[in-house]
C-alpha cells in the first residue's frame, strides 16, 4: 500500500470526470454508480433500455438516499447511447449479469467505442480477468482490470483489486489511489483466481454450512455458526440475502475450477440445486433458509420442502454459547473464544470444525489468492464483516489453533504451527487501527 | 520555575462507526477495548500505569450507570487499587479529564496516567437522546419540552453571525462537505461510508430536513458510541520510555500548551456579554490564544493543523475566525480559499471531526488529542497532513460554555 502522499500524487496524475456505469438497472450496477457520484460529476447510468438505466437510478437514489444523485447522472441505453457516452469516459465500469458471453460481447463493443486513455473495470466477483480481455488489444488490456465491490457497495467498503496479466501496473495503482482516497475503499489486491480472495474463503464456509443445513436443519446450523463465532450475520441468512442463484455461481466457479484440500465442502447440496429448480432463490424469491410470514420468523425443512416457525424448532442443549457471549458482551474475547474451544458435546465440536476449517483454508490460501495472509484478512473483514482468520488465532492464541485444527482433522497451516512452536510471529494480524473487537458479536 | 513537561505517548481509538447496543456489549466492554488497545498500541505494561482519568457526560442517563472512574480498574487486574476519577463537562468532558491528568503530572504525583474519554449514546432513541444532551445547556431554561434543544442553540449561533456579519448556508454546506470527505480517509470514522456530496449538503429537501433554525441533518455532529485512552507522561517516564522504544526524547510529542474558559451557561447571556466584542464567543477566543500563548506559539501560522469541535457547522464557521484565520466575521473566506482542506493552509478537522468522525461526548476531547498525536508523529495515514508539527484543539461543552483547547507538538 501506498503512503497517503504517494497516493494524493498518484491522484493528481489523471482526472476521473467521467464514468459508464454498464448494466446500471442491476444491484451491483446501481449500487456502484450511486458510489461513484460521490466523487466524480458525470456518471452515465446505461442499461438495454432507458426506462431500465432509469429504473436504475431510482434505485441508487433510494439505495444511497439522496436525491442529488441525479444531479450528477444521465440515463441511457445501448442501443442509442452507448458509442457516444464510452467514447468520453475516463472509467468504464461494467457491472452486466455474471455471464461470460454476455461480458464479452459487451466488450467488443466498448474496445470499438473507448478511448485509448481510458480504464475498463469489472466488477465480476470472479470470472478470470485474463480470460475477459483476451485476444483484445494492447490498449485495451493494459487499461483492464477487476475492481470488485461487495453489495451493498455504499456501505461494505472492502473491495478486491485484480490486476490481468498485461494490465499496466501504474493504471491499478491509480484505480487503487482514486478507490481508496475518492470512494473510501478498503482495498485488497488479489490474484486472478477462482472468486478471487473473499469470496474463495467465504462461500466455503457458506457453503459448508449449507452443506450441514442438509443434516442438522438450518436453525440449528445458524445458531452454530452465530455471532459469537465472529460474525454479524449467520451464514444461511447471508446465503439468503445474497441469493441461492449468486451462491450457486459463486462455489460451482470455485468447483469446477479448482482442486484444494477442501474441495468437497464447495459442492453445492443436492437439496439447494433441488430447490432451486423449483424457484427458491433466498430473500429475492420470499425466502430461502428462512423466511417471514408477517412477524413470524420460518425455517426450511430441507428434505419436505416446507417452512415450520422457527421457535418450534428443538434445539440441543446449547448452553456454552450462553457463556461466550456474557463473556464477548464484557470485552473479554479471548477468555470468551476459550469457552468455545472447551466446550463438550457433538454440536460445538461441529461448530469447531466449521471454524477450524475456516481458520486452515483461508491460511492455506495465503500465497495463492493473495500475497500474505493479511489480504484474506482484511477482505474477511472488511468484505464480510466476519472475524478474520488472524484475529481468530491471534486471540485464541496459536497453540490453540493448532489443536482446534487438529482436533477437526484438517491440515494445519505451516505458519500456525510455526508460531505455536517458536512464539513467532506474536500476532498474525496486525493492523493500527481496525478493532479486532467488533468482530466478537455478543450473540 | 519552568512547568514541567507534559509527554503524550499515543493511545488508541474505538470504531466510531460501532454501535455497541447492536453488538450487545456492556459499557465496560467500551472501556476494555479502548484502554487495552491504548496499551498494545504504546507498548506500556497495565503495570506501569499509576493512575486514572474517566472523562463522561451522562453515563447515568444513557446506561445508568455512574462511578466511572470505578470501571477503569475492571480492565486489567493490575489495576486494583489505582487512583481513578471521573470528569463531566459537558462535550468538552475528555478535556477536562486531560486536563486534570495533566496537572497532576506537572505537579508531580505520578508519572504515567491514562486518560479515558468514554461515552455510548445508542443505548436511547435520538428524541430521548437529545433530551439528555439539553442537560449540557440550562435546561430548565433551554431545553425542557424542547425537541433536539441543541441544533437549535447552534441554529441561534449561526443566527448571530448572520445578524452581525451576514452568513450563508452554502458556507456551512462547504463545511459539512470537507467534513464528510476526510472522514472518507479515516478509517475509525463514524460517516466513512455515508453519502455526502456538496449537493446533499446543501439540499433543502426531507433528505436533509431540519432540526433546529438554519440547522439541517448534514450540519449535525453524530451520535456515536465510542472510547479513546491517551497516556500522558511525565519528562523521566518519557526518558525511559524514549529508551526502550528506541526513539529519542524529541520525537515524543508533548502538551505545549493549554486554554481553558466557562462561559456563563444560557446562549442569550453570552451573546448579550459579547455584544461589544469582535467575537462572537470571547471566552472561546480566549482559550484559544491561553493555549498559544503558553506553548510560544504567535498565531495560527504557528499551527499546522486543528481538530475543532465542529458538533455542528456553525461551531466551525464560528472556530474559523476564532482561531484568527480569518478577521471576525469572514470565516467565509477560508471555506472559500479551500484553506480548511487537507492540503490547505489552514487544515481543521482533517479526521472528519464530529461531523464526520462522530462525537461520543465525554470522548471528543481525548479523540481530538489523540488526532494531534497521530499528525505530529505522521500516523495518521490518509488523513495525514503533510510535515506537522503543531496540532491545536478546540473541544466545547454546552453553546460555547465550557472551552478547552491543547496544543501537541514535537
Amino acid at each position: 500500500m501506498s503512503s497517503a502522499k504517494e497516493a494524493r500524487k498518484l491522484l493528481a496524475s489523471r482526472a476521473i470526470e467521467r464514468v459508464v456505469v454498464l448494466g446500471a438497472n442491476g444491484t451491483m450496477g446501481y449500487g456502484s454508480a450511486a458510489l461513484f457520484t460521490q466523487a466524480v460529476p458525470h456518471v452515465t447510468f446505461l442499461a438495454r433500455t432507458k426506462d431500465k438505466a432509469d429504473e436504475g437510478l431510482a434505485a441508487a437514489i433510494a439505495q444511497v438516499r439522496s436525491p442529488t444523485v441525479a444531479s450528477r447522472a444521465e440515463t441511457g441505453d445501448y442501443e442509442r447511447d452507448l458509442e457516444a457516452a464510452v467514447g468520453r469516459a475516463d472509467l468504464v465500469f461494467e457491472a452486466l449479469t455474471e455471464d461470460f458471453a454476455i461480458k464479452k460481447d459487451m466488450f467488443d463493443r466498448v474496445e470499438k467505442a473507448r478511448r485509448d486513455d481510458s480504464i475498463v473495470a469489472t466488477v465480476t466477483s470472479g470470472l478470470s480477468i485474463d480470460a475477459l480481455c483476451e485476444g483484445r488489444g494492447d490498449s485495451f488490456r493494459r487499461n483492464f482490470l477487476g475492481l470488485h465491490f461487495f453489495n451493498p457497495p455504499n456501505v461494505i467498503t472492502g473491495t478486491e483489486l485484480i490486476a490481468g496479466r498485461d494490465t499496466d501496473p501504474a493504471v491499478v495503482d491509480f484505480v487503487e489511489a482514486f478507490s481508496r482516497l475518492r470512494l473510501g475503499r478498503e482495498i485488497v489486491r488479489t490474484a486472478d483466481t477462482p472468486a478471487f480472495a473473499g469470496n474463495r474463503v467465504g462461500f466455503k464456509v457458506l457453503n459448508e454450512a449449507a452443506q450441514l443445513a442438509e443434516r442438522l436443519g438450518p436453525v440449528l446450523v445458524d445458531r452454530l455458526v452465530g455471532p459469537y463465532t465472529g460474525r454479524a450475520l449467520t451464514p444461511l441468512a447471508t446465503i439468503d440475502l445474497v441469493g441461492w442463484d449468486i451462491h450457486r455461481a459463486i462455489v460451482d466457479n470455485v468447483f469446477e475450477n479448482t482442486n484444494d484440500e477442501a474441495h468437497a465442502t464447495l459442492e453445492l447440496p443436492a437439496s439447494m440445486a433441488r430447490l432451486m429448480a423449483k424457484g427458491v432463490l433466498g430473500d429475492k424469491s420470499g425466502g430461502g433458509f428462512f423466511k417471514r410470514d408477517g412477524k413470524a420468523r420460518l425455517a426450511l425443512d430441507l428434505a419436505k420442502g416446507d417452512y415450520v416457525p422457527v421457535g418450534d424448532v428443538k434445539l440441543p442443549d446449547l448452553g456454552y454459547i450462553d457463556d461466550v457471549a456474557a463473556l464477548y458482551a464484557q470485552g473479554r474475547y479471548a477468555e470468551g473464544i476459550q469457552v468455545f474451544l472447551e466446550a463438550e458435546g457433538d454440536e460445538a465440536e461441529i461448530a469447531r470444525k466449521v471454524i477450524a476449517g475456516y481458520v486452515s483454508y483461508a491460511f492455506h490460501r495465503a500465497g495463492e489468492v493473495t500475497e500474505t495472509i493479511t489480504g484474506i484478512d482484511l477482505i474477511m473483514g472488511a468484505g464480510f464483516n466476519w472475524a478474520p482468520p488472524s484475529v481468530l488465532v491471534d486471540t485464541m492464541g496459536p497453540e490453540s489453533a493448532v489443536r482446534l485444527i487438529e482436533g477437526a482433522g484438517l491440515p494445519v497451516p505451516e505458519a500456525i504451527s510455526k508460531a505455536a512452536a517458536s512464539g513467532e510471529p506474536r500476532r498474525f494480524f496486525e493492523h493500527p487501527v481496525i478493532n479486532v473487537g467488533k468482530y466478537f458479536v455478543a450473540g | 520555575m519552568a512547568t514541567p513537561e507534559v509527554y503524550v505517548l499515543g493511545g488508541y481509538q474505538t470504531d466510531f462507526a460501532r454501535n455497541w447496543t447492536k453488538e450487545k456489549k456492556h459499557f465496560s466492554a467500551l472501556m476494555r477495548e479502548s484502554v487495552l488497545g491504548g496499551l498494545a498500541a504504546c507498548n506500556i505494561d497495565p503495570e506501569e500505569v499509576q493512575s486514572a482519568h474517566v472523562g463522561n457526560f451522562a453515563a447515568e442517563l444513557y446506561c445508568m450507570q455512574g462511578h466511572l472512574g470505578a470501571f477503569f480498574t475492571e480492565v486489567h487486574p493490575a489495576f486494583s487499587g489505582l487512583p481513578t476519577s471521573r470528569h463531566e463537562a459537558a462535550c468538552a468532558s475528555g478535556s477536562i479529564a486531560l486536563l486534570a491528568a495533566s496537572s497532576e503530572i506537572e505537579a508531580g504525583r505520578y508519572d504515567l496516567q491514562a486518560v479515558v474519554g468514554i461515552e455510548q449514546m445508542k443505548t436511547v432513541s435520538a428524541s430521548e437522546g437529545g433530551a439528555f444532551l439539553g442537560t449540557a445547556a440550562w435546561y430548565a431554561e433551554e431545553a425542557d419540552g424542547i425537541e433536539f434543544p441543541f441544533p437549535k442553540l447552534f441554529g441561534r449561533l449561526g443566527d448571530e453571525y448572520d445578524k452581525r456579519y451576514g452568513l450563508k448556508d452554502e458556507h456551512l454546506a462547504e463545511i459539512s462537505k470537507v467534513n464528510y470527505a476526510n472522514a472518507k480517509l479515516n478509517p475509525n470514522a463514524q460517516t466513512r461510508t455515508w453519502y455526502m456530496n456538496k449537493e446533499h449538503a446543501l439540499c433543502r429537501t426531507d433528505d436533509n430536513p431540519a432540526v433546529g433554525g438554519r440547522i439541517r441533518i448534514a450540519d449535525c455532529s453524530q451520535v456515536t458510541d465510542g472510547a479513546v485512552t491517551v497516556f500522558l507522561a511525565s519528562r523521566a517516564f518519557a526518558e525511559k520510555y524514549a529508551r526502550r522504544q528506541g526513539i529519542d526524547l524529541s520525537e515524543i510529542p508533548r502538551i505545549k500548551g493549554w486554554g481553558h474558559n466557562t462561559a456563563r451557561l444560557r446562549f442569550s447571556d453570552k451573546v448579550l456579554e459579547s455584544r461589544d466584542d469582535r467575537f462572537v464567543l470571547p471566552h472561546v477566543r480566549s482559550t484559544i490564544t491561553s493555549a498559544m500563548k503558553r506553548a510560544g506559539i504567535g498565531d495560527v501560522n504557528g499551527i499546522d493543523g486543528i481538530e475543532t469541535h465542529d458538533c455542528f457547522t456553525t461551531s466551525e464557521y464560528m472556530a474559523i475566525d476564532h482561531f484568527g484565520i480569518t478577521e471576525p466575521g469572514e470565516s467565509w473566506k477560508a471555506v472559500e480559499e479551500g484553506w480548511l482542506e487537507i492540503d490547505g493552509k489552514h487544515p481543521i478537522n482533517p479526521s472528519g471531526g464530529l461531523i464526520g468522525a462522530g462525537h461520543p461526548v465525554g470522548a471528543t476531547g481525548v479523540r481530538q488529542l489523540l488526532d494531534g498525536y497521530l499528525q505530529v508523529t505522521g500516523r495518521a495515514g490518509d488523513y495525514q497532513v503533510e510535515g506537522a508539527r503543531n496540532f491545536q484543539t478546540l473541544n466545547i461543552g454546552g453553546s460555547g460554555t465550557t472551552s478547552c483547547s491543547f496544543i501537541i507538538g514535537v
